[in-house]
């Protein structure tokens, strides 16, 4: 019997990259001052799109990580998936010494992930809270 | 014992019979109305409408799009949705068992 | 409308004045500057601000909308002549004994870099505006 429908699956999979994101962001943010340093982007969509498309290895569950999925392929996580798309972007103008990280969009960036990524968990937890009061039937 | 008798026992079976089908006769709407059955199944649907409205907002927003407060809004209507279903339901419960509970 | 768009819009917003703020220091700081790699006086750089319609930035899909992101589009330098001041001694000197200064009054780029900065508060606070808005709306499904 099927409890968990797809909708929640894909928040799942937005919850891993968003985390991603976060990461790509904060490391830049780190790295504002590094001299030649170019700032790493991810591109949410496409991440997303890969993501979901290597669902259909992830129906079949696996026990330990050497396990194929079903094209014979390794099922990897949504976040797996995320990592291996970040790229070095072109960044602004690098300053003087190289460095091009543009802070303010990179926090304004910053700040619109974590809105996204409260909004995905906020629709996750209210879905489980309706199956949850399903199941108890009201009392 | 003779057979008739038996066969008297069983006209009051018929009689049930006749009460079942009379029963289902007169749950029957009138004439241009709804029966139960179908305002339940309405019901049911409508809220299971609620619910797929609100998978697809949360599904549009995870995707990086759509409108964060169209979501809040669809995800709080089907939590109210899906709680009225719920007291609706245990309230017909609790209806069938009082009727079942009166005995013939 | 993208419930977002005005986040990435308010931090281009902040992009441009944090480079306009880093030019009017650079004109303070030069303000008395006769030599440099060209050859001649420092000239004042301004910048050129550009808006040009929102695009979808890393592919990510959006809803066009009507409004506009500030960009920088270059950044000229100010051709204009600074004061002139007889000093026939100064190394810098023209064959008139006249010195060119640079062309940067400091009362102007004083008032520059002030309305930058206040520029800079008033899109910081467009962003924490947008994000109390974007929570008040999350909070109605509690």
């Amino acid at each position: 019997m099927k409890i968990f429908d797809a909708t929640l699956k894909t928040l799942e999979r937005a919850l891993d990259v968003r985390l991603v994101e976060q990461n790509v962001l904060a490391g830049n943010v780190a790295n504002a001052d590094t001299p030649g340093y170019k700032p790493k982007e991810l591109d949410f969509t496409a991440a997303m799109k890969a993501a979901s498309s290597d669902a259909g290895a992830e129906m079949m569950t696996t026990t330990s990580p050497g396990h194929l999925g079903l094209n014979g392929a390794a099922v990897s996580s949504a976040s797996d998936i995320a990592t291996s798309m970040v790229l070095e972007g072109r960044g602004t103008a690098p300053s003087f010494d190289g460095n091009a990280v543009d802070l303010d969009r990179t926090m304004a960036g910053m700040a619109e992930n974590g809105l996204q990524y409260g909004a995905s968990a906020k629709a996750a937890g209210k879905k489980l809270a309706i199956l949850r009061y399903a199941v108890d039937g009201g009392g | 014992m003779s057979i008739e008798s038996i066969q008297n026992l069983s006209t009051p079976i018929k009689g049930i019979d006749g009460l079942e089908s009379g029963a289902a006769e007169r749950a029957r709407p009138a004439a241009g109305g709804v029966s139960f059955a179908e305002t339940l199944g309405q019901a049911i649907e409508s809220v299971d409408k609620i619910q797929l409205e609100a998978d697809g907002q949360a599904a549009k927003v995870a995707n990086g799009g759509g409108n964060l407060h169209e979501m809040s809004l669809a995800l709080e209507k089907a939590d109210v949705a899906m709680r009225l279903a719920v007291k609706v339901r245990n309230k017909l419960l609790d209806a069938y068992n009082e009727i079942m509970k009166m005995g013939v | 409308m993208d419930f977002l768009t005005a986040l990435r819009i308010s931090g281009s917003g902040l992009s441009v004045e944090r480079t306009r703020v880093n030019l009017a220091s650079s004109n303070l700081a030069n303000a008395e500057t006769t030599r440099t790699a060209a050859g001649g006086p420092y000239q004042r750089l301004d910048p050129v601000i550009q808006a040009i319609p929102f695009g979808p930035m890393l592919g990510q899909a959006t809803e066009p909308t009507p409004a506009l992101n500030p960009i920088i589009a270059s950044i000229v330098a100010d051709t204009s002549l600074g004061r002139k001041v007889y000093s026939p001694g100064h190394p810098d000197a023209d064959p008139e004994g006249f010195v060119t200064f640079p062309n940067v009054n400091p009362v102007h780029e004083v008032v520059n870099l002030m309305s930058a900065s206040r520029s800079y508060e008033a899109n910081a606070t467009a962003i924490e505006t947008l994000k109390t808005m974007a929570q008040r709306g999350l909070d109605i499904a509690r």
